[in-house]
């Protein structure tokens, strides 16, 4: 379970994050929306370790991410990000095995289990034909897969997610989504997920945070959340809201 | 590959040695003067290999190279100010070699670094400047020297084996395994680094600790064996290149086979060297430039 | 624009001061030509009172044809005779100070081939300064040098009388050497890197006239650097080195070789070795001395 307790982040004097509080169950995906420069990624980057915190903490299984080496850190927590471009040859299946990293030791060849489980992923992730193949001959959007495979390879219990449909075509947006559900299911994990996507929010989150200016505007059930004024306040457009046939989930239409 | 090569330097050089029963002068020859140098250029080889794959990778730049980021002029310009101001302490050069790679290390990283992070394009432009305004302190000192010392120096500064001892012999040995170990466990971090700092920490790779672990040995490589041989040329850039091209990019391959390719590759340039004009000598920086230079070209064009 | 303006000021300084040495090259029966050693025609005036040497070998030269007095400029690393470090220094060998130069207003620069002289032809042509190339490589160049300075000096009495003097005592050595064994030598130049004389070498003759071998005497160009293992096995019999600050002993090749096991080293100043002037013939001299040592122990 991942306890963010009122924290504050400053960037630059700066105040970028303002009393943040958010509790995540295990199982549980939060949608994390806002405008540009609300602070998700911040609030991303403060959980997982990589920003500092100002004041506040986040706890994590009863102790303090602060405390935590950085290696147990990333074994609890795992990252998928935006891809940066290597400049060596790298093949899929290397990439997806320093996810693993965390695991071994230091001079650290791969285990067996190592490599099963990294198979396993890119299986997941219906990236297997892709196995040795080079990172720079992929698309962009194969490559996203690729690194959501490497964070699932962690096998940690919080994902923390920022935008990772940006590139991806259609069919694979909702396999990426199903994908962090079904592990949440599968393995009690969390996610976070930073997403621009309403729609895609209000079907696979159990929970749902508006940050407007580094504050929580509203958070709560994905119904409760998705309000015109909510949305009006935060992203300063007018939607019209109603329920997603199929699904039964609220859905918002923006209106142009 | 590295055993053929050793071989065939010990069997080639200025003077001609029988295979077997070899005189007592040969024998001299042999142990007191063509071994210690042979293996030395095998040590200054390796450093420099080694020590080129870990700044590649750690700076995510192919052309990273010692030399290039300053830390070759830093050790050369420790080495010369040892040489000119504590000439009686042997000592003395591999110490002042290591702390001028430092220094010139941590300038450049200071340099390079801005508020957005590490790039690594600052990085190679800061490692140019450096490098080029110690190669201007390094002339100056130079033209200051009087002629003998300066004689001594130029040739030195190309790259030059001629003055191999036991002692050093011994102390560069001992830094290329202990480089090459400690940077042999940082391989699989190294790894991580290539992709990104950002995506090494993310999955549990102390940054910083690393960023240390690996110039300090680094800087110790290269230091000693600048110290040893003066600025060897276009290894740690090459040669690790070459190494990648066969087996692959994981560091745990790449490392400890750089060392291997990169002993060889001196020792068969220095046998070059040393057999060419015989009985005179070239410097074996020369011979490494010779065949260095148009091969990175050749490189950069298959890519 | 200021640059430019600048630039035409200095033009019109330097057309003043062209005018003003053409005017005196316009009387030609002040000037002659003389050959140097490169086979140039250089032309000089009758009298020469002010001479630049751009050498230390050259300075010496010059002093000793008796001309000293006439040298206003001498490089940085002239010292010999004592009378030489008084004269106005106007930089070294290979980088002299051509502004310095040419404000001395000499009428001649006596250089040696080692010099960069050849980017400052112009100028010099221009001021009037005549440059006479030197390139001694034997006893018999330097004789002939210090004849042709006694001409252009107009001291050719002394220049003879040096020469006659130099040519005595090395007859003296030839004939103490003749019919002797050769010994076999090693001029050490230089410890770190290993530096010695080669066949180029003016040195090498004065080996072999002082009753020596040089063991290197085959290898190309004067200044060969050696490899060790060679040097190992010359096994010179007697090693001689250049007395400068990095040269104290003998390198760790010989340490077995007859020269160093039997104690048969010595050293010589290293200006007498590297100053293709007078004083080679005291190097001769004290070569021939510790040769005959070396073979008496």
């Amino acid at each position: 379970m991942l306890d963010i307790d009122q924290i504050s982040v400053r960037y630059d004097g700066r105040e970028v994050l303002r009393d943040v509080s958010l509790t995540v169950k295990p199982g549980q995906i939060v949608a994390l929306l806002g405008a540009n420069g609300a602070g998700k990624t911040t609030l991303i980057r403060a959980t997982n370790g990589s920003v500092e915190i100002e004041t506040g903490e986040i706890w994590m299984d009863g102790k303090t991410i602060r405390s935590l080496s950085r290696r147990e850190t990333a074994k609890k927590i795992a990252v998928v990000a935006q891809e940066n471009e290597t400049k060596f040859p790298l093949t899929v299946l290397e990439f997806v095995l320093a996810g693993r990293f965390v695991h071994g030791g230091a001079f650290g060849w791969e285990t067996d289990e190592d490599l099963r489980i990294a198979e396993s992923v890119l299986y997941e992730c219906d990236l297997t034909d892709f196995r040795d193949r080079f990172m720079n001959e992929l698309s962009g959007g194969e490559r996203q897969r690729v690194v959501l495979a490497r964070a699932l390879a962690v096998e940690a219990e919080i994902l923390l997610l920022d935008e990772p449909t940006a590139n991806i075509d259609l069919a694979h947006q909702a396999l990426m989504f199903r994908l962090v559900r079904a592990r949440c299911r599968e393995m009690n994990c969390s996610a976070i997920v930073i997403t621009h996507d309403l729609n895609l929010a209000a079907e696979f989150a159990d929970k749902i945070i508006l940050l407007k200016n580094g504050e929580v505007h509203a958070q709560g059930e994905p119904r409760e959340v998705l309000t015109s004024e909510n949305l009006q306040s935060v992203f300063a457009v007018n939607v019209l809201l109603d329920t997603n046939p199929a699904s039964g989930n609220v859905r918002v239409t923006t209106i142009y | 590959m590295l055993v053929a090569a050793l071989v065939l330097a010990a069997a080639l050089g200025s003077e001609r040695l029988s295979f077997f029963d070899l005189t007592e002068q040969q024998r001299s020859i042999l142990f007191d003067i063509r071994l210690p140098r042979v293996f030395l250029g095998a040590c200054v080889g390796a450093s420099l290999a080694v020590a080129g794959a870990a700044l590649q990778s750690l700076l995510r730049n192919p052309l990273a190279e010692p030399y290039l980021l300053g830390v070759s002029n830093g050790a050369a310009l420790g080495t010369m100010l040892a040489f000119v101001f504590f000439t009686g302490f042997e000592f003395a050069r591999p110490v002042f070699a290591f702390a001028g790679a430092v220094i010139a290390t941590v300038v450049v990283y200071r340099m390079a670094k801005s508020r957005a992070g590490m790039n690594v394009e600052r990085l190679v432009l800061s490692g140019v400047i450096v490098t080029t305004f110690l190669s201007s302190i390094i002339v100056l000192l130079t033209s200051l020297l009087d002629a003998a010392k300066l004689r001594s120096f130029t040739f030195w500064l190309l790259g030059d084996l001629s003055q191999a001892t036991k002692s050093g012999f011994y102390l560069t040995l001992a830094v290329v395994v202990i480089g090459t170990i400690v940077l042999s466990s940082q391989a699989r971090a190294l790894n991580l680094m290539m992709i990104g700092e950002r995506d090494a920490f993310d999955f549990g790779v102390e940054v910083n600790r690393v960023r240390i672990v690996v110039f300090g040995a680094a800087a110790a490589l290269v230091g000693t064996a600048v110290a040893a041989s003066g600025s060897v040329g276009y290894v740690g850039l090459i040669v690790p290149h070459l190494v990648r091209l066969a087996v692959g990019s994981d560091n745990r391959l790449v490392v400890p086979f750089s060392a291997l390719a990169g002993a060889t590759f001196v020792v068969l340039a220095d046998t070059a060297a040393r057999t060419l004009i015989a009985p005179r000598e070239l410097p074996v920086g020369a011979i490494t430039a010779l065949i260095g230079a148009p091969l990175f070209i050749y490189l950069l064009r298959k890519n | 624009m200021l640059v430019a303006f600048l630039a035409l000021i200095v033009a019109g300084c330097r057309s003043e001061e062209k005018k003003a040495a053409s005017a005196s090259e316009s009387v030609p029966e002040s000037m002659r030509t003389v050959t140097d050693d490169l086979g140039r025609e250089v032309k000089i005036p009758q009298k020469i009172d002010r001479a630049v040497s751009l050498a230390p070998n050259l300075t010496e030269d010059v002093f000793a044809v008796g001309a000293g007095d006439r040298l206003v400029g001498v490089t940085t690393y002239c010292d010999y005779p004592e009378a030489a470090k008084k004269i106005q220094k106007v930089g070294d060998t290979l980088n002299p100070n051509i502004e310095t130069i040419v404000a001395l207003k000499p009428q001649i620069v006596l250089v040696s081939t080692a010099s960069q002289l050849e980017a400052f032809s112009k100028i010099l042509a221009d001021n009037g300064i005549a440059v006479y190339i030197t390139n001694p490589k034997s006893l018999d160049d330097i004789f002939k040098d210090l004849a042709q300075l006694g001409d252009i000096f107009g001291t050719q009495d002394t220049a003879a009388k040096v020469v006659g003097d130099l040519t005595d005592r090395v007859a003296t050595i030839t004939r103490a050497a003749a019919g002797k064994m050769p010994v076999r030598v090693f001029v050490q130049i230089s410890k770190e890197p290993l530096f010695t004389i080669g066949k180029q070498a003016f040195v090498t003759e004065i080996v072999k006239r002082a009753r020596g071998e040089s063991v290197t005497a085959n290898i190309e160009t004067a200044y060969p650097n050696l490899s060790k293992e060679t040097a190992l096995a010359l096994a010179p019999d007697v090693i001689i080195l250049s007395d400068s600050p990095d040269n104290q002993e003998p390198n760790d090749a010989f340490k077995d070789s007859p020269a160093v096991k039997n104690a048969r080293v010595f050293r010589v100043n290293a200006d007498l070795l590297s100053r293709p002037g007078p004083r080679l013939v005291d190097a001769l001299e004290q070569i021939a001395r510790d040769l005959d040592a070396a073979t008496r122990k």
